[in-house]
């Protein structure tokens, strides 16, 4: 269960963070007036400082709101469901490539969900990692990562 | 006179075998994103942009806008059948679309969208063509002083009238600012905001994060209702649409009224969600059928339909004439104008005439394509509804990760994209907006050298922002729109209306 409050104090942290990281970063191009006009710097500064004090606005307008629960725990299941294959999907993407992730991608998704058998499955997997194959490779020319174990195998 | 002929020119470019090919397949892709829960208008249009780097710059704007046009139907076909709304900018049709069709009036509620969708476009499409040749030449004449200014109506504007929080569109902006400015600065030539990674010297790709923010995370946002399509009947009876198209003209005032709001909503960037919902919440107001909103009264799918296409229509007016996109979709275009060689703006209007009026004639044409086209594909869409979420979410993140990857080919673009679907997901939930921080991201660096330039004018005093009446003006009435959401709030605490619902 999530509530509101925290969600919302999550998120002014997470840009916040962002405004803060911006700002001290904008100190090495220079603020403010030089020969050459505007220091490069001087535009991600003040940028910097909205997103700081909006970030810190809205951490204690979300304090103060009342703490409702946005996120019950089985909406936080299925939300778990979805993102961690998909991250694992991206994370694998630099060892086997992506057309081995996509096609275990979609074999895993449908084969957990129960409804198609192992061959439906196996073959919608191989199906999506052709159809990728034939779209960007062969159509337009995107060359896909083959990933570490590719370039091993040689592909 | 001179706009008739420019625009006839133009149908003489749009209407070639190859155009209305490419206009078939953008408007049937369209209605696909469109359609389809996690996928909507900009990141359609995203995925689509770098598979168009090598066609002639109007085959691709082509593509794209009738891209946008069936994502603007698409969006409304899911949430008149089944009250989920495919486009955030849909949504405002589901409070009287979906009850008309559950009571049995599936025909007449998918077509009284449609036509006053199409009227909404038409009035979007004629506005353009008036106008747009004419704010180019207006345009022609500012210099960097009123560029900056307009820049800043149109981010003030955003803060004033988009109705989300104030402060939080002003974070969502700034975010885009921010990562516009990633990467080598144009003006000084040193790289800025990297934050360690060699690779971000190249920048963040606008594609790339709008992918994530509508892509990634339109489709957490879905997958924690759990999808309860309940089939309405999606079979069309031809002789129902014909009747409820042309009993359309009793509701002219509403139809002028809406296209007016719409229009304006565009223009100035509020874009088609806002413009949808304030069309309704006025239509409620002001009908003398008000109890019977909510219920399946006609007006109250005129009323939004109209309104959204009339924005998403006229966002394109700003974008052509002023290099200023008015939604998060026309910022995704305009991306693609700049990466085809284009430079948006009022140049345009005398470098690119063929390609200027090109796009507009094909918005004439495209429409009516998307309004048949759309009737006749409505049974095989709404099947498509019934394929489980759990298929097609996997396929939508591989679409978007492939979509990620295809922009430079750079596997820290697909991390980027991940990182933004966390976030656009969590803004959604909040009442962030998106709109802005797409915005911000496209034209941020356009309008920090419209800034330093202007500084340099005046070795760094800002009384060139009130040298002369025009650029005064501007910037009044940014800062007025700026103040405008004090403004309302303490309006709205004295009277404490209900928020619009039906």
């Amino acid at each position: 269960m999530v509530s509101r409050r925290s969600l919302e104090t999550a998120t002014a942290l997470l840009t916040g963070g962002f405004g803060a990281a911006v700002v001290v970063s904008s100190f090495g191009n220079g603020i403010g007036w030089s020969a050459a006009g505007v220091d490069a710097g001087t535009f991600p500064f003040i940028v910097g400082l909205i997103i700081l004090s909006g970030s810190v606005y809205n951490l204690v307008q979300g304090w103060l709101e009342a703490g409702d629960i946005l996120l019950r725990s089985s909406e936080l299941k299925r939300l778990a469901i979805l993102f961690i294959p998909a991250a694992v999907y991206v994370g694998v993407i630099p060892l086997i490539g992506m057309y081995l992730a996509s096609a275990g991608y979609v074999f895993g998704a449908l084969a957990w969900h129960k409804r198609g058998s192992f061959v439906f499955s196996a073959v919608a997997a191989i199906g999506s990692a052709f159809a990728l194959y034939l779209i960007f490779e062969r159509t337009f020319q995107i060359s896909l990562p083959r990933g570490l174990l590719g370039d091993f195998a040689g592909f | 006179m001179e706009n008739l002929e420019a625009l006839l020119h133009g149908f003489t470019i749009a209407l070639s075998g190859n155009h209305i090919f490419l206009m078939l397949i953008g408007v049937l892709l369209g209605i696909l994103v469109g359609v389809l829960p996690g996928l909507g208008a900009p990141n359609g249009v995203s995925l689509l942009l770098p598979l168009t780097f090598g066609m002639q710059p109007v085959s691709a704007i082509i593509l794209l806008s009738c891209m946008y046009w069936g994502a603007l139907f698409g969006g409304s076909v899911t949430s008149i059948l089944f009250n989920i709304p495919g486009e955030p900018s849909s949504v405002a049709t589901t409070f009287d679309g979906y009850p008309m069709a559950r009571d049995g009036r599936p025909t007449t509620a998918l077509a009284t969208a449609f036509g006053s969708a199409a009227f909404g476009a038409l009035a979007g499409v004629v506005l353009i063509t008036l106008s747009a040749s004419w704010v180019a030449k207006v345009a022609l004449a500012f210099g960097p002083p009123e560029y900056f200014a307009v820049y800043f109506l149109a981010f003030a504007s955003f803060v004033g009238m988009g109705g989300s929080p104030p402060i939080k569109t002003l974070v969502s902006l700034a975010i885009g600012f921010a990562l516009a400015a990633v990467g080598i600065d144009t003006v000084s030539g040193s790289v800025r905001l990297t934050m360690g990674i060699d690779e971000l010297v190249k920048g963040v790709s606008f594609v790339v994060a709008v992918m994530g923010l509508f892509g990634i995370g339109e489709l957490l946002i879905a997958v924690e209702d759990e999808f309860n399509v309940k089939a309405i009947s999606s079979k069309v009876e031809w002789r129902e649409v014909f009747r409820t198209l042309f009993g359309l003209p009793r509701y002219g005032w509403v139809l002028l009224r809406s296209a007016a709001i719409g229009c304006w909503m565009g223009i100035t960037p509020g874009g088609p969600t806002a413009a949808s919902f304030m069309s309704y919440g006025i239509a409620k107001r002001f009908s003398s059928r008000r109890a019977n909103f909510g219920k399946g009264e006609p007006e109250g799918i005129i009323a939004p339909e109209t309104a959204d296409h009339a924005a998403g229509t006229s966002a394109l007016l700003p974008m052509l004439s002023l290099g200023i996109p008015g939604s998060a979709t026309a910022a995704v275009m305009m991306g693609g104008l700049m990466i085809w060689g284009l430079n948006p703006g009022p140049m345009l209007f005398i470098e690119q005439k063929d390609f200027v009026w090109g796009l507009i004639a094909s918005m004439y044409l495209g429409n009516v394509v998307a309004v048949i086209l759309v009737l006749l594909t409505v049974p095989i869409f709404a099947a498509l509804m019934r394929v489980p979420f759990f298929v097609i979410a996997p396929l939508i993140v591989i679409i978007c990760t492939v979509g990620a990857y295809s922009v430079s080919n750079s596997y820290l673009d697909v991390v980027l994209m991940m990182g933004f679907g966390v976030l656009g997901y969590l803004f959604k939930k909040l009442h962030y907006p998106l709109a802005p921080l797409v915005l911000a991201t496209v034209i941020g660096d356009k309008a920090e050298d419209a800034f330093r330039q202007s500084m340099l004018m005046s070795r760094g005093s800002l009384g060139i922002f009130f040298s002369n009446t025009l650029v005064t003006t501007l910037v009044f009435l940014g800062v007025a729109l700026l103040v405008l959401p004090v403004i309302w709030q303490a309006l709205g605490k004295m009277m404490a209306r209900s928020p619009i619902r039906p």
